[in-house]
């Protein structure tokens, strides 16, 4: 009995062990087919190709409608679109480029590229831009954004749409307090201290004191400072003391103009705070310009690019850019290309960005008449291509710059807020990071 | 002999019984307000959000009113109808169902080894299922992913219900061998005496008591199943086959979010586990104290 007990024993670990192996040795034997190794091919420009959005959901209505145009226009080519939930993305694209399985294009954001190209799994798309009819039928600032997000040698990305910085305001409360619209930052340090009482829960502006807060944070100091580089040689301008006065000042509206629960806000609890309360002035993008028209009426609201000093001159960070990518890993990077010229073409590229209401990279489209209707993207639009305009380049291309501008950032932001660290100090970590990183990017380059 | 046992001395009315020092007071000695006012609050916490919840599901997009007044349904037409919700929901319930008959059935199986054999490496492998609790599932992520696109099953709700079981089976196996240790092992062996063999007996007398252990085990691995995102949002690719989780996530964008859909799509992948635990809540209590403090 013992003995027949041990035998089965023995049958049993040796079934296991073996479909342990197999299991591992079927994990190895694959060619890394689909991941960041894999070179691809070109393939028939035929069959099948998937997209991956990297802002599923929200966008999955228009990318089907642009997915069904294509599929009209090219009967032989079958487009899979896979939704992906915009703060998911990049995890479900290192998982790919480690595991297997990346799509043949996808959407990749600025604040993605450079970790996602790092890895290898971008095809440089610089010789099919010039051969194709997208050539200079699109914005040059951001296809040199998109060109500096990924590194700088190479693109990596054919932007579809860009946003911008935009000051939020309720026209009804400002009407009723006899204020000007907040163009320059006087105005919208006047404003905000007119509009706050707080005895009656109202309050003139709401501050991002929470996830996402470093790069509105950045935007108020540079602009309010007037200085137009974010390097000075190899070390960043952001700890100057032009900057820090700034930052200062504005991080001062805290509880003074603001709600005090704003330590906590990332973008949901601020557009959700504004749009059912009674807060002058909000700084966000143009995304939430659709849910500021469903909770507010098109009467109650402007969306204005962010202030300008006193003199006029505007000066703002650069924003992400939205764009597709072609993953070197197809095998069928004929397809996916066309896709991409579809996509980028000025039909689709209007269709997706009236969508979405931001501006659109390509040139005919952005000037569509439903831009002219729409103020705040035309306002931004013109904003971000005007002249005078100051861009300040964040360093997207830095494999660092996510996590210095989150996780080691953002909870020192809110100490500043709540004064528990002084604005000065804050920059000067910020700053020590950011040249470290940038030494670091240079040696590799 | 006779003892005579005299009467115990009445107490006098006026004067109150005393309590030994160190002793707790008796439940009906605590004035009421004691109990109710913290249990109120905590309530009060517990609930507001889910007021709040409701509120933004009910109330029509734009109103600022704290009341759901004038109610509508049209954030929950909104997310079953136009955002796949119903398809969302159908491909949880199937994760969650197989999860939870998959993994109540091997935990059954490998719980009964652990409660009635023994064997070499018991003890190390006891700890090694312990152990396998401290490992993240985003550390596995990659392994797994390689695993399942060389299997062909990337794709496919099998993957995910393989990899929710997995995870789930050693805990569902420490708890399960627990209960089945409450259960006398003489009950099994008068059962053979009887005539049955192992399996039998195990069926007919010990599977029955192992009621509570089952639900609480089963119930969990739902619940996990349902809520679980990672999983569902790296193995699947079609929309069509995605679940819960990753649908409310697709509600909130890079820059905006739509509240009231995101609050109906909250109420909807709440309801079935609220329904579960007000079903199993007793067998639950009961299931998790007896397997964890006798097991």
């Amino acid at each position: 009995m013992k003995t027949s007990i041990r035998r089965n024993r023995r049958a049993a670990v040796a079934v296991a062990l073996g479909s342990v192996l197999a299991l591992t040795a079927t994990a190895c034997g694959d060619d890394g087919s689909g991941s960041a190794g894999d070179k691809g091919n070109e393939g028939s420009g035929k069959g099948e190709i998937t997209f991956w959005d990297n802002n599923g959901g929200v966008r999955t209505d228009i990318w089907k409608q642009i997915i069904s145009d294509f599929e009209k226009k090219y009967p032989n080519i079958k487009v899979n679109y896979v939704g992906i939930p915009a703060a998911s993305a990049q995890s479900k694209y290192d998982t790919a480029i480690q595991g297997g399985g990346l799509p043949d294009v996808g959407g990749v954001g600025t604040a993605m590229l450079a970790e996602v190209a790092v890895q290898g799994a971008l095809e440089p798309l610089d010789g099919r831009l010039a051969k194709s009819p997208l050539n200079g039928k699109l914005s040059q600032n951001l296809v040199q954004s998109s060109k500096a997000a990924g590194g700088g040698d190479q693109l990596y990305q054919i932007p579809t749409s860009s946003n911008n910085g935009t000051l939020w305001y309720r026209t009804d409360l400002f009407k009723k307090a006899g204020l000007d619209a907040p163009t320059t930052w006087d105005k919208f340090y006047t404003a905000a201290d007119k509009l706050t009482d707080k005895g009656k829960n109202r309050f003139g502006f709401t501050i991002r004191g929470g996830e996402g807060s470093i790069a509105p944070a950045l935007d108020a100091a540079y602009s309010q400072s007037g200085i137009t580089s974010f390097w000075n040689g190899d070390r960043t301008t952001v700890n100057d003391p032009k900057n820090v006065a700034a930052l200062e000042k504005y991080v001062a509206l805290y509880k003074k103009d603001t709600p005090s629960a704003d330590v906590n806000n990332d973008f949901t609890k601020m557009v959700a705070q504004w749009d059912s309360g009674t807060i002058g002035m909000l700084s966000h993008n143009l995304g939430s310009y659709q849910d500021h028209l469903k909770a507010l009426g098109a009467d109650k609201f402007r969306g204005l690019p962010n202030p300008t000093q006193a003199d006029g001159t505007r000066v703002q960070i650069s924003n992400p850019v939205d764009g597709l990518s072609l993953f070197k890993s197809s095998k069928n990077k004929a397809a996916a290309w066309k896709f991409v010229e579809f996509a980028l073409s000025q039909e689709e590229n209007s269709k997706f960005n009236q969508s979405a209401g931001q501006i659109p990279a390509n040139t005919d489209a952005a000037e569509d008449a439903w831009i002219q209707k729409a103020e705040p993207t035309k306002l931004a639009a013109e904003a971000l291509n005007g002249a005078g305009t100051k861009i300040v380049q964040l360093p997207y291309y830095l494999p660092d710059w996510n996590t210095i501008s989150k996780a080691d950032n953002e909870p020192n932001f809110q100490k500043v807020l709540l004064g528990k660290m002084s604005a000065k100090d804050f920059l000067n970590t910020l700053a020590d990071q950011l040249n470290k990183a940038q030494a670091d990017w240079k040696q590799n380059h | 002999m006779i003892t005579e046992i005299a009467p115990a001395p009445e107490r006098v009315a006026s004067e109150p019984a005393r309590r030994p020092r160190g002793k707790r007071p008796a439940w009906d000695e605590v004035p009421r307000w004691h109990i109710y006012l913290p249990l109120s609050v905590y309530l009060l916490f517990t609930l507001i959000p889910f007021y709040w919840i409701l509120l933004f599901a009910l109330r029509p997009a734009g109103s600022t009113s704290l009341v759901p007044w004038p109610m509508t349904f049209d954030h929950f037409g909104k997310v079953w109808n136009e955002r796949a919700f119903g398809t969302y929901f159908q491909n949880s319930v199937l994760v969650g169902v197989a999860t939870l008959v998959m993994t109540t059935l091997v935990a059954l199986a490998g719980g009964y080894a652990l409660a009635r054999f023994d064997f070499r490496i018991k003890k190390a492998f006891m700890l090694a299922l312990l152990c396998t609790q401290f490992v993240p599932g985003a550390l596995l992520l990659v392994p797994l992913f390689e695993i399942f696109a060389n299997l062909r099953m990337i794709n496919s709700l099998a993957s995910v219900v393989i990899a929710e079981t997995v995870f789930q089976l050693p805990l569902s196996m420490i708890l399960i061998s627990g209960f089945i240790r409450n259960v006398p092992f003489s009950l099994e062996e008068a059962a053979w005496v009887d005539g049955c063999n192992r399996f039998t007996a195990f069926r007919i007398v010990v599977l029955p008591l192992l009621r509570p252990g089952l639900i609480a085990v089963g119930s969990f691995a739902f619940v996990h199943a349902w809520n679980h995102f990672l999983f569902a949002l790296m193995f699947l690719s079609d929309q069509g086959k995605q679940t819960i989780p990753v649908g409310l996530n697709t509600l909130m964008s890079a820059d905006s979010v739509d509240l009231g859909a995101l609050a109906a799509g909250g109420i909807i992948a709440a309801v079935p586990v609220v329904i579960v635990f007000a079903f199993i809540q007793k067998w639950l209590i009961t299931g998790f104290s007896a397997g964890a403090v006798k097991g």
